[in-house]
């Protein structure tokens, strides 16, 4: 066989285009490129737009064809659609007070001239916003009556003040009933836009030390006292509830000592029946009666605690008279203390407010108002936050501006529903969720998936369960939201709150305890005949045990939940505060956060199945004929070998938990809240509170603030910070994670 | 059945018929294996009577009688698949973790019978050490690696340990090479030296027996050196059987060869005597290389 001679029959191959230079590498490569652009694009747009919401930006006078002049701070610039050559500007105005909106349209031919004036501010208030003007005039107010010829301010004298010398301007002057002069008069500490600036920067700072020290008193001692006074009113209640006769009837002394005495006696017949029957023995009668005896003495310590003569807590008449006279006056003494923080809070508020400083618009010559509803009175120099002369800065102080503007955000709590001030505590509850839902999900996750990959026989039964919970992972997780609303907050809180909402009669009960008890003993005798000998395959009567014993375990335990949300010996923790003041019975942060790990529960098994699963079996095997149990294989070798694993499927569940909004704003998170759900005060971490959260805050400062256009900047810093906050709990994670590696060697 | 099968048989080799086993279990005849007459001498401390297994349907052991001389070592050999591992762990019930086994007769470790129900099998598998095919460190420390079955027992005293583990590292010829390294991990051993530490954790709790299923077959020559010296060093103090495919091996380590075909054991006997004059000519073909 010749291999040059051609062969007429051969088939001709080609090569068509698509094999020629890769064309499936160029669409792949494409695709990819495009994803990595898209989260690239995400990644800079946030970053830039939350990063350049504090930047300071110049202050222009504008003055318009028509002659209007008005101040603002220059944002974007674009093309008039449908014009050639015409731009417009989007101009920040601010001074919504006044009656216009934060941000206005200019366009280039409109414009007769801009200026940028040194002594054009941005003032950043407490309240409504940012206010762009001129700082004229800073002054106080002091009303005071003198007696006839006592004499009292003259007009234009000098005279010195906390804040420096001043120069008195009498506004009005009257006479009061009896005969004494009461003079209102203006102490002018600075009248004129260069000087005023300086003098107001001098008297603002003292006033600010002033507002933090009221405020101090007003975040710490007020709440302090109101929750000691509300303590006490639920005291009160409590007694109040067991006051007179008992609730119900307690078994007599003697009754509950027999009983007690027939418990013990059960025990340790149940102990010395369980040593006469070692491992594996076939006297099959003995051991089903040592468990009996077991369960039994198990019911009756139940008995015993419950039962027992001290159980009722009703109290004497004549004693609940004497305690709530005391609780009674504890409580006077304390709303006279706390009227008196108030009256004092209040009368310092008052005075500083009388410190006032006019700030000027071009525009109409108005100032800054003390409120919308007194137009005709100047601002107090308590509500400016920060005044930025932006023209007047340098690179220096620009970004000293911009530094402290994010340390506002971060350290301080929110205003004007969160337009203005920072997010310290969006950030507290934030965290404070993501690491509670952790600490909740991963024992939970970890340890169904041990069963699962270690202990179940795999089969139908242990894929259709792993197909439920990948379902579970689809679930839309407003859907936990509503669930985590009805079962824990109404439901499980409920129950904390104030026991079960229908107890079961006591015989009732007793009786379901005894059916319980019959069920476990069945429970146990089926175990019994599951028990395959050793080295035989399971039999008919092996198999038909191990189903019956699983259906008696799921019966008890459905039983014991049962038992237990329907006690009569539980009247909940918290019932005092029924009805106006749920504890645990309404959105809380436990509740969110227990919702939360509920939602991100297939994550968490998912990962650790997989991690498990990569542990080798030889591993196992040698683990197992070193003599360990099962467990303890699990335990020293299985779950050392898969923590990296877990440890992802934490991180997961952290970063799913973090950025979920939808379910939380069923079950606990707020738009605004005083209280924090971690504080200094015992237990510390109040799971009962409800909380504010990044998620939400983002929502509300986007679709639900009454100015959506001045917080859309804040909307943008918001979001980096959440995903800063998400990616930094991550590299913590993954820095734990890369820790275990290395002390665990390569390879799992 | 009993004490009477394991004394010696008159089996198919005295009459030296050639290649016979083979086409006998074939047939599905009944087959007794050939055990040498020394054994009868021998105390025991592990034996088999008619022990049977099987994996699902199908028999992987076929009524394997055979003693287990105190503080001797044991070679077990035979072609791939002839049920040396199976037998091997079915001395400490490993075969309990795998689905469908089932067990026929009887092996009992100093007379108690293994697979009674009475009988706790994590003690069990304490009286027993073994060493698998592959090195399986644990991910942990060389130390906690050593010691790992007395963590288990519940030992926490820091002196017990840290002598127990010299004890056995020293044993093992392995506590030269690692004592400056303890803390380290155990997956950062070579090859040689991680079957060696699995040797060390296997005697640290000084088991009666020492299961070894191929425990050179993964290493070069120079290793399997020092493994078979070590094993030699230790035979004093345990008895022990060990699966190997290396007739040099079997020859020179261990006092007596179980020659296994087939699931069947075939022939049983000291090892000078397997390996240079077998009764039957299929041990010694197997044993010449020219067959299995
Ligand atoms: N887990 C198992 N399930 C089913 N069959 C098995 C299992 N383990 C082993 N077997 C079968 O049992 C028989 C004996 O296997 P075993 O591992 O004991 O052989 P071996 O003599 O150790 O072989 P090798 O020298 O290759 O290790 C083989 O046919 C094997 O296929
Ligand atoms: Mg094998």
């Amino acid at each position: 066989m010749s291999t040059t001679s051609p062969n007429p029959d051969r088939h001709q191959r080609r090569t068509p285009i698509s094999a020629h230079g890769e064309p499936a590498m160029w669409v792949t490569a494409g695709a990819l490129i495009l994803c990595l652009a898209l989260i690239l694009g995400l990644a800079i747009v946030i970053v830039w737009r939350g990063g350049s919401t504090f930047l300071v930006r110049p202050v222009h006078e504008v003055t318009l064809a028509d002659g209007t002049v008005f101040l603002g701070s220059p944002f974007e610039s674009e093309a008039v659609p449908g014009e050639d050559g015409q731009t417009r500007r989007r101009y920040r105005v601010g001074n919504r007070d006044l009656g216009q909106d934060s941000y206005r349209w200019v366009r280039s031919d409109e414009i007769a001239s801009i200026a940028t004036p040194s002594d054009g501010v941005m003032v950043e208030r407490r309240e409504w916003g940012v206010f762009f003007g001129r700082i004229q005039r800073v002054y106080l107010i002091r009303e005071q009556e003198y007696e006839p010829g006592a004499g009292g301010p003259a007009d234009g004298e000098r005279v010195n003040t906390d804040f420096g010398p001043a120069t008195v301007r009498v506004i009005q002057e009257s006479e009061t009933e009896d005969g004494d002069r009461r003079v209102l008069a203006h102490l002018v500490l600075a009248d004129d836009a260069p000087e005023a600036r300086g003098i107001f920067g001098h008297v603002h700072d003292t006033v600010l030390d002033r507002r933090a020290s009221i405020e101090s008193l007003n975040r710490h001692r007020v709440p302090l006292l109101q929750e000691r006074l509300s303590r006490l009113e639920w005291k009160r209640r409590g007694i109040e509830r067991r006051t007179g006769a008992s609730r119900r009837e307690v078994m007599p002394v003697w009754t509950w000592g027999l009983t007690a005495l027939a418990t013990i006696a059960t025990g340790l017949g149940a102990a010395r029946l369980s040593r006469m029957v070692p491992r594996g023995s076939r006297k099959y009668g003995l051991r089903v009666l040592s468990m009996a005896a077991a369960i039994l003495c198990a019911m009756g310590v139940l008995g015993v605690v419950t039962e027992h003569p001290w159980s009722d807590d009703s109290i004497p008449v004549e004693r609940a008279s004497e305690l709530i006279a005391d609780i009674d006056a504890d409580r006077a003494r304390l709303s006279e203390e706390l009227g008196r923080v108030l009256e004092e809070i209040n009368a310092r508020r008052e005075r500083l407010d009388r410190v006032r400083v006019v700030i000027v618009e071009p525009t109409g010559g108005r100032f800054s108002p003390l409120s919308v509803s007194e137009p005709g009175e100047p601002m107090a120099v308590a509500d400016v936050v920060r005044v930025v002369a932006a023209n007047d800065l340098g690179l220096a102080g620009k970004l000293r501006v911009y530094l402290a503007r994010w340390w506002e955000f971060l350290s301080d709590r929110p205003r004007a529903n969160g337009a203005e001030g920072g997010v310290f505590p969006v950030i507290v509850g934030t965290v404070t969720l993501t690491l509670l839902l952790t600490v909740a999900v991963v024992p939970l996750g970890v340890i169904s998936a041990l069963y699962l990959r270690e202990y179940a026989r795999q089969g139908i039964v242990t894929s259709l369960i792993r197909i439920a919970i990948n379902n579970l992972a689809g679930v839309p997780s407003i859907v936990y939201g509503m669930f985590g609303l009805g079962f824990f907050c109404y439901g499980l809180g409920g129950w904390v709150d104030s026991g079960p909402a229908n107890a079961a009669p006591r015989g009732f009960w007793w009786g379901l305890v005894g059916l319980t008890g019959v069920i476990v003993l069945g429970g146990v005798i089926s175990v019994m005949f599951a028990a395959r000998r050793p080295g035989r395959p399971a039999t008919a009567v092996n198999r038909f045990a191990g189903a019956l014993a699983w259906v008696m375990w799921l019966s008890a335990a459905g039983l014991a939940v049962y038992l237990v949300s329907s006690t009569p010996y539980f009247d909940g923790w918290f019932t005092e505060k029924l009805p106006e003041r749920p504890t645990f019975g309404g959105r809380g942060i436990l509740w969110a956060s227990l919702t939360l790990a509920l939602l991100t529960l297939p994550v968490v098994i998912v990962a650790t199945e997989e991690a498990i699963s990569a542990v080798p079996n030889s591993i196992r095997e040698g683990s197992i004929a070193s003599g360990a149990s099962r467990w303890q294989t699990i335990r020293r070798v299985v779950l050392p070998g898969a923590l990296p694993g877990i440890m992802t499927g934490a991180i997961l569940a952290m970063a799913r938990g973090a950025g979920e909004v939808a379910p939380l704003m069923l079950v606990g998170a707020v738009n605004f809240t005083q209280s924090s759900p971690v504080s200094a005060e015992a237990p510390f971490l109040h799971g009962d509170r409800t909380f504010m959260h990044l998620g939400f805050h983002i929502y509300n400062l986007g679709f639900q603030s009454p100015d959506s256009q001045a917080t859309e900047p804040l909307v943008w810093t918001t979001t980096l910070l959440l995903v800063a906050i998400v990616v930094a709990l991550n590299l913590a994670a993954v820095m734990i994670r890369a820790k275990l590696r290395g002390k665990h060697g390569a390879a799992i | 059945m009993g004490d009477a099968v394991i004394e010696p048989k008159k089996g198919l080799g005295s009459e030296r018929r050639g290649l016979r086993v083979a086409e006998v279990i074939r047939a599905g005849e009944s087959f007794d294996a050939e055990v040498h007459a020394e054994l009868a001498d021998e105390p025991e401390i592990l034996r088999a009577d008619t022990f049977s297994l099987w994996y699902g349907e199908s028999r992987a052991l076929y009524d394997i009688s055979m003693k287990l001389p105190r503080g001797k070592v044991t070679a077990l050999i035979g072609p791939s698949g002839c049920g040396k591992s199976t037998l091997l762990r079915s001395v400490n019930r490993m075969n309990d973790l795998v689905d469908g086994v089932r067990v026929d007769g009887e092996i009992r470790l100093e007379g108690e019978s293994i697979y009674d129900p009475r009988v706790d099998v994590i003690e069990l598998r304490k009286r027993l050490g073994m060493v698998f095919q592959k090195p399986n460190p644990f991910p942990m420390s060389i130390f906690e690696n050593v010691v790992y079955p007395l963590r288990i027992d519940g030992e926490r005293r820091k002196g017990v340990l840290a002598q127990a583990c010299e004890r056995a590292l020293r044993q093992a010829a392995l506590w030269d090479e690692v004592k400056d390294r303890l803390k380290q991990s155990a997956l950062g051993l070579s090859g040689g030296q991680q079957q060696r530490l699995c040797i060390a954790r296997a005697i640290v709790a000084d088991p009666e027996v020492l299961l070894l299923d191929e425990p050179c077959s993964a290493l070069d020559p120079v290793a399997t050196m020092r493994i078979e010296e070590l094993i030699s060093e230790i035979a004093e103090r345990y008895t022990v059987l060990i699966v190997t495919h290396n007739m040099q091996q079997a020859a020179r380590v261990s006092n007596f060869t179980a020659f296994m075909y087939l699931g069947r054991l075939v022939e049983y006997g000291p090892s000078e005597a397997i390996f240079s004059r077998p009764i039957l000519p299929e041990t010694e073909q197997y044993v010449t290389g020219r067959f299995g």
